[in-house]
């Protein structure tokens, strides 16, 4: 399926960037509740900001996936 | 106990700078590769129009209708340009007559000796004679204008395409020169880009080009055919002198413009219905560096 396209909700068609930004936000909060079930948490020193940096990971990743 | 308090920072920072870096490649990605949602399939549109006025009498097409080059679209009342050609025929037989007759009037005068006619009334003759053909010509060059209005009744397709907005009815009275329906050339259609001027750097003619229509799934082919060459300055225009008129107000936050981008389509699958106009998402392809 290509991904590069417009987002057809409702017949309003939006950006394709707001598919990767619900995309990657769901990975988020999953990797979230699975890191801190490990204790990743414990070794990291500014916990927003390790989020924040994990979150922009994911929709680069997402993106990258999704160009074509 | 050290090395323990700092690495929670270090790995951290570490994090950070992977989510920078992949800012920036996400940025690069989504703002300044060449694809954009603004693109529109045309194709060029024909307005057809009668070369000769009249009553409509017959329309052989129907709203929509795929019509192939040379079909009869529609027919203009004949009568009046019948009668033309009669009148240009009657005309040219008596002309053809008139100037036969001349001509044998002449050489007869040219045969008598100048003690039985005058020189004067010789070429009097002559002159009469060349006179009468000079007319037929221009009375058979009518003949052949009033045949070509008589088949020009017949309106037909200047090229292969779709009747589109077909608003004409049997006695309307169409007017020569006037457009009375659209023809959509099915042979022309394109795809226009409009990328905004960032992109327009990593944009080559004859790169290859993937284009998604709006609610279709999967994607057509076609490559780069040119980048237009201007657009409109909208900041300036001539003023009433022919000097130039610059808007004085200059705004601080400005969007990059639009510049159309022609995208010729390959060979199309076959239950694709193309309409001009459709709204296509343009993903260019730079070809490896």
């Amino acid at each position: 399926m290509l991904m590069l396209k417009e987002i057809d909700l409702f017949g309003v068609f939006l950006a394709p960037m707001m598919l990767y930004v619900v995309i990657a936000g769901a990975l988020w909060l999953g990797l979230r509740r699975l890191l801190s079930r490990f204790g990743v948490y414990r070794a990291v020193w500014h916990p927003p900001l390790f989020n924040a940096a994990l979150f922009l990971i994911l929709l680069a990743g997402i993106a990258a996936a999704g160009y074509r | 106990m050290r090395p323990n308090r700092l690495l929670p920072v270090a790995v951290t920072l570490s994090v950070v700078a992977v989510a920078i870096a992949a800012g920036i490649f996400l940025w690069d990605l989504y703002m300044d590769s060449p694809w954009t949602r603004d693109g529109r399939v045309r194709a060029e549109v024909i307005q057809v129009a009668p070369d000769v006025a009249g009553a409509v009498v017959e329309i052989h097409v129907a709203d929509n209708q795929p019509v192939a080059r040379g079909d009869v679209l529609f027919v203009v009342d004949r009568a009046r340009y019948e009668l033309a050609l009669t009148r240009a025929e009657a005309s040219v037989a008596a002309l053809k007559e008139q100037a036969a007759q001349r001509r044998r009037e002449a050489e007869r005068r040219t045969r008598l000796g100048t003690s039985a006619i005058t020189v004067e009334s010789r070429e009097q003759a002559e002159s009469a004679a060349v006179q009468a053909e000079a007319g037929l010509r221009q009375a058979e060059a009518d003949l052949a204008s009033a045949r070509l209005n008589l088949e020009r009744t017949m309106v037909r397709a200047p090229v292969n395409g779709y009747v589109t907005n077909l608003h004409l009815n049997l006695g309307d009275y169409v007017t020569a020169g006037r457009p009375a329906f659209a023809l959509v050339d099915s042979d022309s259609y394109y795809v226009v880009g409009y990328f905004e001027e960032t992109k327009i750097p990593r944009i080559r003619e004859g790169d290859p080009v993937s284009i998604r229509l709006m609610g279709r799934d999967g994607e057509i082919r076609g490559k780069v055919a040119g980048i237009a060459r201007a657009i409109v300055d909208r900041d300036a225009s001539d003023g009433g002198d022919l000097v130039a008129n610059v808007n004085p107000t200059f705004s601080w936050v400005r969007l990059a413009q639009r510049i159309p981008v022609r995208v010729a389509l390959d060979p199309l699958p076959a239950d694709l219905v193309l309409s001009a106009g459709m709204t296509a998402t343009v993903v260019v392809e730079p070809a490896a560096e």
